[in-house]
């Protein structure tokens, strides 16, 4: 290492020398995801191996009398039972109890045969009994108002202004529907030792609540999560299902396999908060927001429920808001996917639209008007080109709904944070026969964590892809934070490049002689070793490795705030656009292109960028056009926990979506995950407007309301 | 599910003779026959059927057939949607059957499914699926889509059941003027398909059709439409990607020039049976399918239609199918 130059430090090389980042990398796993070889905890099989169920409330509020094991244990299979409560469930599908048995449909059966004797108290689950005169009181702590801003003057600004409008828009319950189900597999035999598999984005979240349950040293505790399908927010920590099986594994001494099934998903797994946001908004005859009043619900079941505060986005001079929470014998919300954005985005993108059309004014232009961000000028521009808006023939008046068939075009932004913390270390190994491997505990949840993991090591390197392996998804390897808002790539790259630095710069010291100058001459790229300067010829990345003693080489980074300025930044935006076409006949509205423009700092991986946007429109669609839960109040019961009932959008509703990466953005790595599924659904609802005049104030845009809207139904 | 028996005769006699303990009304929900299982394994999964013995009938190889006997088809009860939504006969001269078979549920299911497990499919109404709501469909006191979430139910024949019957190939069938033939405690009897299927407020509230638990539906046939009939099964759902219809229309014009000498237009996902609207039908005959006709029949149609809380779009939306399927046919 030179000593009369200042240290070198980690720094990302100018983007056209990139070889192997900010290409379109296939994630490494594509193959083992597709043929079935990957494995995740549900496909986990150990010997000895029980399965369970959960028992689940049926009903939101009981007092429970009786709660007798006993039965199930004399159905054949059966291998043991716990109680989880039994005094009182405060909502509906709140665990009880939990079996195990040799096969899932015996555990089954040994729920069905549980004695449950019980006293229904009285519940509210829609807002209607949870705001009546004479409601039950869900929770001990009931909620305040929390307010924002000045009211006098907000009434003020909006009592003076060229143009208001005022409207109540609301949104549903949405459910996260990953394709695995929440679950885990412990396997524990009695003693002092436990590994267990967990779907969840958290690898080292989960493991001491894990040892707590089974009365062991977290030390001893092996916590694994080598593939995980999805969680969106809602797999964190061992959750009560994870409990249950610790439990009823330390109950009966066998591994338990513990998957919630799908109606166990719907009704105990967490979802996206439902609202309700009162607005009135107002405008100067230019189309600039100046006053904005709002009275907002949460409905977040028993817990808080989010929504992100107003004005959001836009720049409103004077913006007051009331926001409460409603809460209800229902499951708690858990973080979704940009937890609270989605709601408030289609609040305010809303009535920023009604606005601009009942002003005359293009929507597009309204909303360069009061986003002060310049970047979101640029891609909305672009958007709005991308999907043909400055030919659509009419912009700030909506479509005629004579015609059978309208075309709209309507739009949105977002907004996230993300950016990176502390906790995450790396440890990059280079063999001696040439191989080389990343490893870190941290997990994949489908956004591609392992591809990168492997290209920034490789990228440092002077290797391919393929050269490097990265080992992920287990407390054994170093430690990594959870995957929640968007701060993976925040936390994780800036470790994995400085480990990737570091073990570069230890083995260029070691071939410094070998070339007989300096480190900082030696050089790794192409998949060879050279003397920047000198004649000498270049060692072949193999060669080099041959001359490593047979413990090989290993270097470790971590993520610093020092690394974390150079190498990471936070805060971006996104622009999406919707093109639609509405039956005005039926109320079907077929979403027929997406634009979005994305800015994310350095990709890492473009295609995963483009992947994990589509994915945030596809999400945003499903909202806009068919999610939501439905319960009965009276009955007490959710009325769709099945896939059939519960519609999330299929392959026939899917439009062209096309992803712009915003290049112009230079800073370093920036989490792209929440900022996606912001937009789209308020761009689709816009563009019914835009189409033929439906103003749909209420999600998902059934044909129902579209008719509705339409003034056909009588 | 509960734990059953599962009984693989070889012959129609056979089976119906495992089926015959089901004369005793006792016994009528312990044994059931089961087919492609698409509907009835869901069910009992749901513990919504919970038979003790299950009739296999997928080894009765003298039921599975699609045939053409001098311009009359027979299909026999065997026989999946996949065959009839990839038949040339059906694509060449019973376009209505042949697209109905299409639009079910997803390739999987089709390619398991049967003709005879799809005209006796049970209710898809949220209520009636849902284990712990014990509605009228299920032996309760009341239908709870009458005051609670509606959206999907019937706004035409309902009472003192809401259910809007699910199956596609039954409008479709029905507009071809087709029958079934059933076998059973009385023996063999054949009648229209339109009379297989019974409103709730006929006879026993939990079951959509006439067929009794000891028989068995064996095969439906009807005769190829006439030269100059064209048809079309018009099938509007929430979701495009696998869904029950919110409303369809079976329809089948036979022309002479261009004007209309015979008609059947039958609605599905509408009400509690496939909705024959005979009113309808005579408004079109002798008229050119053109707007000002497909309206007044599509009028006649829902003239008698009324809708729960949640429903009243369908008026409306079946309006739209209606004349869109008359004038697709011009």
């Amino acid at each position: 290492m030179a000593q009369d130059e200042k240290d070198p430090v980690a720094t990302w090389p100018a983007r056209e020398n990139l070889k192997v980042l900010n290409h379109d990398l296939v994630r490494v796993d594509a193959r083992a995801k597709v043929t079935g070889a990957a494995r995740y905890t549900h496909d986990v099989r150990v010997p000895g191996m029980a399965y369970a169920r959960l028992l689940l409330a049926p009903l939101p509020a009981l007092k429970i009398k009786k709660l007798d094991l006993a039965p199930a244990l004399k159905i054949p299979g059966v291998l043991g039972a716990v109680a989880l409560e039994t005094d009182r469930t405060r909502w509906l599908g709140e665990p009880i109890a939990a079996v195990a048995a040799t096969t899932p449909e015996r555990a089954e059966d040994g729920l069905r045969a549980i004695l449950l004797e019980y006293e229904r108290e009285p519940w509210a689950i829609d807002e209607a009994q949870a705001t009546a005169p004479n409601a039950p009181k869900v929770r001990s702590n009931a909620p305040k108002v929390s307010t924002d801003g000045d009211q006098a003057s907000a009434e003020r600004a909006c009592e003076g202004a060229a143009a208001v409008i005022e409207a109540t828009y609301t949104v549903p319950v949405q459910h996260h529907v990953c394709l695995e189900t929440h679950g885990v597999v412990v396997d524990y035999k009695g003693g002092d030792e436990a590994t267990v598999w967990c779907s969840t984005q958290s690898t080292f979240g989960f493991t001491p609540d894990a040892a707590k349950e089974l009365g062991l040293k977290a030390s001893r505790v092996t916590g694994l999560v080598e593939y995980m399908g999805g969680g969106f927010g809602a797999k964190f920590g061992l959750g009560l299902e994870g409990q249950a099986a610790c439990k009823l594994s330390k109950e009966i001494k066998r591994p338990v396999h513990l998957m919630m099934t799908r109606r166990d998903e719907f009704l105990a797994a967490g979802n996206r908060t439902g609202g309700k946001m009162r607005i009135k908004l107002a405008a100067s005859q230019d189309g600039t927001l100046v006053g904005m009043v709002a009275d907002r619900r949460r409905f977040g079941g028993i817990g808080n429920g989010s929504m992100a505060k107003f004005p959001y986005i836009y720049a409103v001079e004077n913006a007051y808001s009331e926001t409460l929470s409603v809460p209800m014998n229902l499951d708690s919300n858990r973080a979704m996917r940009a937890p609270g954005h989605p709601q408030a985005g289609f609040g305010m993108e809303s009535a920023l639209d009604e606005l601009a059309y009942k002003l005359g004014v293009d929507p597009l232009e309204m909303r360069k008007r009061n986003l002060k961000d310049k970047v979101y000028h640029r891609q909305l521009e672009r958007v709005a080109r991308e999907i043909g808006w400055y030919e659509h023939p009419h912009r700030d008046k909506p479509g005629d709904p004579k015609a059978e068939k309208c075309i709209g075009i309507g739009f949105g932004v977002a907004v996230w944070g993300g950016g990176g913390g502390g906790g995450t270390e790396c440890e990059v190994r280079i063999e001696r026969d040439g191989s080389v491997s990343a490893a870190v505990g941290t997990q994949d949840l489908g956004t591609g964590s392992r591809t990168y993991v492997a290209a920034i090591t490789a990228e440092e390197l002077g290797l391919r892809l393929e050269d490097v392996t990265a080992h992920i998804g287990s407390t054994r390897l170093p430690s990594a934070t959870g995957s929640g808002g968007s701060t993976t790539t925040g936390s994780l790259a800036p470790a994995v490049k400085v480990a990737a630095f570091n073990a570069a710069r230890a083995f260029a010291a070691r071939l410094a002689p070998v070339f007989g100058v300096d480190a900082a001459r030696v050089q790794f790229a192409g998949g060879e070793v050279r003397d920047t300067q000198g004649a000498k010829p270049a060692l072949s990345w193999k060669q080099a490795c041959a001359m490593l003693p047979a413990e090989g080489l290993s270097a470790r980074g971590e993520w610093t705030k020092d690394a974390n300025k150079r190498l990471a930044a936070s805060g971006i935006h996104g622009a999406q656009a919707a093109r639609v076409e509405v039956d005005t006949q039926t109320g079907r509205v077929r979403v027929l292109d997406m634009i979005a423009m994305q800015d994310c700092g350095l990709p890492l991986n473009r295609l995963a960028v483009v992947s994990q946007v589509n994915g945030g429109m596809v999400q945003a669609l499903s909202y806009a056009l068919h999610e939501e839960r439905n319960v009965d109040a009276a009955l007490g019961v959710m009325l769709n926990s099945t896939m059939e009932g519960y519609k999330i959008a299929g392959s026939l509703e899917m439009p062209r979506m096309v992803t712009i990466i915003d290049d112009e953005d230079e800073r370093g790595v920036i989490g792209v995950a929440e900022a996606t599924c912001i937009p789209g659904h308020s761009a689709i609802a816009n563009a019914v407007f835009n189409a033929c005049g439906a103003r749909v104030r209420d999600l998902p845009l059934t044909p129902d309301k579209v008719l509705f809207a339409l003034g056909k139904v009588v | 599910m509960k734990a059953f028996i599962l009984s693989n005769p070889k012959s129609v006699k056979d089976a119906l003779q495992l089926l015959a303990v089901a004369r005793d009304s006792k016994q009528a929900k312990a044994i059931q026959p089961l087919a492609g299982g698409q509907d009835l394994l869901t069910e009992m999964k749901e513990h919504l059927a919970e038979p003790d013995r299950l009739v296999n009938l997928k080894g009765i190889a003298e039921l599975d057939y699609l045939r053409n006997l001098d311009g009359k088809v027979q299909i026999g009860a065997l026989a999946t949607l996949a065959r009839m939504e990839k038949n040339n006969l059906l694509n060449e001269h019973a376009r209505v059957l042949f697209e109905a078979a299409h639009s079910i549920a997803s390739p999987q299911i089709r390619s398991v499914g049967t003709i005879g497990g799809n005209l006796n499919q049970r209710p898809r109404c949220l209520y009636y699926r849902l284990e712990e709501a014990n509605c009228l469909k299920k032996g309760g006191k009341e239908c709870f889509a009458y005051s609670g979430m509606n959206r999907y139910n019937a706004i035409l024949g309902g009472g003192p059941s809401y259910i809007v019957h699910p199956s596609d190939l039954a409008p479709a069938l029905i507009a071809l003027d087709a029958t079934v033939f059933i076998a059973g405690r009385t023996g063999p009897r054949e009648m229209p398909l339109e009379s297989y299927y019974k409103l709730p407020s006929v006879g026993d509230v939990r079951t959509e059709t006439v067929r009794e638990p000891d028989e068995l539906l064996l095969s439906v046939s009807f005769q190829l439409p006439a030269p100059g009939t064209r048809s079309t099964y018009l099938k509007f759902k929430e979701r495009e990607s696998y869904d029950f219809a919110l409303a369809s229309v079976a329809l089948v014009l036979g022309f002479d020039g261009d004007v209309i000498r015979h008609a059947r237009l039958v609605l599905g996902g509408v009400a509690p049976v496939p909705w024959r609207v005979r009113a309808a039908e005579a408004a079109l005959v002798g008229q050119k399918a053109d707007t000002q006709t497909a309206e007044k029949a599509a009028e006649l149609a829902l003239a008698g239609a009324v809708p729960l809380s949640g429903n009243a779009f369908k008026i409306p939306l079946t309006k739209s199918l209606i004349v869109r399927a008359i004038r697709s046919l011009a």
